[in-house]
């Protein structure tokens, strides 16, 4: 095929997938509609991925005034906010209760949109990019999770970055040094340290939000041209307006997740489901406390990886990254009832590693 | 006071500050202070009496925590140090100054209860136990370490979490980390105190929610208004 022909189809992809005309307030809020159905409480997991990044970025900018990124310094300036700026502990507490509860309602969204077909032509690039945005998601908690410079910070950072030099073992050739070098260039030193502490603040706070606001603008446009996907086989019990009726609702539903996260940051610290040693400035000299673990976010991949041989997740992974990602081609002829059995089957290995990950470790581990 | 030691001595007394007399075999007498002989002195005991590893003062207790409550707590429970009293880390013994020695003498020697004592090495909460119960008592708990918490005041919370330090003890939570207690304790308590807050926040999105709800309805029904008169011009 030749090169004019090559970019007359590209531009006609893209013209589908965004169309000109449709990008005005008459198409995309006046005219919009959303179906009504039994499964319509799925359109509102996006939007409240959405509330809860935006409480990330409200609540991480007030943090910025007083976390300091030294190795020195960071827990001394975490326990400072905690402790002597006023209101100090619940901004850090919403923080991290958003953290999590944001990466929840990606999970379930990811689920939905899959169970509802919404990645099916032309919302292919909505679907892609809501995968970049899920990847970056987790990237946002692997990055601050480290920050606090505390010993589960710093242990479960080291091995986690430790897994990526093993990879090197089962690779051909010359290419059994690349993830000792993407570590180390990771990493920025021989070992976790203020290189690491730096780096993982740069991503945290500048990197990582210029790609979610990018990808994010890029996915919302898309959802607000082509609308809400039908969602279910056969017709929807009727259509509401997107504006106000809709909007309205997704409104209410951020209000019930704000007093939800208001009330768990100020009664519950996010801290007191862990043991307080693992909450002591990390100190390579001393003693590396018991209980080290990744985010609950990272269990159904963190037992598996304690299970089994590193190449069998290796494989698992690339599997379900390509499969994440060719979601809309591969399943392109599926029915909405296979995915939805997809997707609860999905959903089922998520919650019993997330809640059982431990308990079935030791089932096999002794 | 006289700061000459031999070092087999007292090695648990050490501390930088101390000077070592070294005298050449007819000769004259020298001093020498240097914070790393007295340091590798300390190193090398700690060595012979039992390798690299932290030494405890009180295992029996943490042990006990480990096993009833399976969470993993450590020596900064009481201690100074997370790594318990022996070493030369700030909060160890190795690192006290002379006045802190004599503090820890005599909180060494606090047998009875509210002798008030206030060991350098121990934190608030061990310093509350030995003045709660004395170090006579505290020394028979050992034998059956899951008693200690009852013999605590039932009413003292050190950290102000809602949850009393017998109780935090007892269920292997730190009683000086406000943020350390049983996850649901805390929140009971968390949720009793600050319930004018949440009430009050409560009231703020409910009502900003309808007014914010009236504030749209009123623009969809602007803007429907204004099309329809567009219409009808037409």
């Amino acid at each position: 095929m030749k090169l004019p022909k090559q970019l007359q189809r590209i531009e006609e992809y893209l013209a589908e997938r965004f169309p000109v005309e449709k990008m005005n307030y008459a198409s995309m809020v006046k005219k919009k509609e959303v179906p009504v159905h039994r499964l319509s409480w799925g359109y509102y997991m996006g939007g409240l991925a959405l509330f809860f990044f935006m409480v990330q970025v409200v609540t991480g900018l007030m943090l910025l005034f007083y976390y300091q990124p030294t190795v020195s310094d960071a827990h001394a300036s975490v326990e400072y906010i905690t402790n002597h700026v006023p209101g100090g502990a619940l901004v850090r507490n919403i923080h991290s209760w958003a953290s999590s509860l944001m990466i929840a309602s990606v999970m379930v969204h990811l689920l939905t949109a899959f169970a509802m077909k919404a990645f099916s032509k032309p919302r292919e690039i909505t679907w892609v990019t809501g995968v970049a945005l899920l990847g970056i998601t987790f990237a946002f908690g692997f990055t601050g999770y480290l920050l606090p410079w505390h010993q589960i910070a710093v242990n479960a950072t080291k091995i986690g970055l430790q897994t990526v030099e093993e990879v090197g073992q089962y690779l051909p050739g010359q290419m059994t040094a690349w993830p000792a070098a993407i570590k180390e260039i990771i990493q920025g030193e021989a070992s976790v340290g203020q290189a690491t502490l730096s780096r993982f603040f740069a991503l945290h706070v500048i990197i990582l939000p210029l790609g979610i606001l990018a990808t994010l603008g890029i996915h919302l446009l898309s959802v607000q041209l082509h609308g809400m996907s039908q969602g279910i086989d056969g017709q929807p019990k009727r259509l509401e307006k997107f504006f106000p009726t809709f909007f309205l609702k997704d409104l209410r539903v951020w209000g019930v997740a704000f007093m939800a996260l208001f009330v768990l940051g100020l009664c519950l610290p996010f801290e007191s489901l862990f043991s307080y040693p693992l909450f002591e400035p990390f100190n390579p000299k001393g003693s590396t406390p018991d209980g080290i673990k990744p985010e609950w976010y990272f269990f159904w991949v963190y037992y598996p990886l304690e299970l089994l041989p590193l190449w069998v997740i290796m494989l698992g992974s690339a599997l379900l990254g390509g499969v994440l990602v060719g979601t809309p081609w591969i399943f392109r002829n599926t029915s909405r009832r296979t995915l939805v059995i997809l997707a609860i089957a999905a959903g089922a290995y998520l919650v019993v590693m997330t809640l059982f990950g431990e308990q079935i470790y030791h089932l096999f581990k002794g | 006071m006289s700061n000459e030691v031999q070092i087999m001595s007292a090695p648990l007394y050490l501390n930088r500050n101390l000077t070592l007399s070294l005298r050449w075999a007819g000769g004259e007498g020298i001093k020498i202070k240097s914070k790393i002989m007295i340091k590798m002195a300390v190193i090398v005991l700690g060595l012979g009496m039992g390798g690299a590893a932290h030494v405890q003062a009180h295992p029996e207790f943490q042990q006990h925590i480990v096993k009833s409550t399976g969470r993993p707590v450590n020596c900064a429970l009481c201690h100074t140090h997370a790594d318990g009293p022996e070493g030369t880390a700030p909060g160890q013994i190795g690192h006290l100054t002379l006045a802190q020695q004599a503090e820890l003498g005599r909180a060494r020697a606090a047998f009875e209860p509210n002798a008030k004592p206030n060991s350098p090495i121990l934190n608030a909460f061990g310093n509350h136990i030995i003045n709660s119960i004395g170090k006579k008592k505290f020394l028979e708990a050992r034998l059956a370490p899951g008693q200690l918490p009852g013999l605590l005041p039932k009413e003292s919370d050190l950290d102000a979490d809602g949850i009393p330090d017998a109780t935090e003890l007892a269920m292997g939570t730190h009683p000086l980390i406000k943020s350390d207690g049983n996850p649901w304790l805390l929140f009971k308590a968390g949720f009793l105190s600050n319930l004018p807050q949440i009430l009050l926040a409560l009231a703020a999105t409910v009502l900003g929610l309808w007014g914010l709800g009236h504030l749209l309805r009123g623009f969809a029904a602007a803007a429907h208004a204004e099309e329809e008169a567009e219409e009808a011009q037409e």
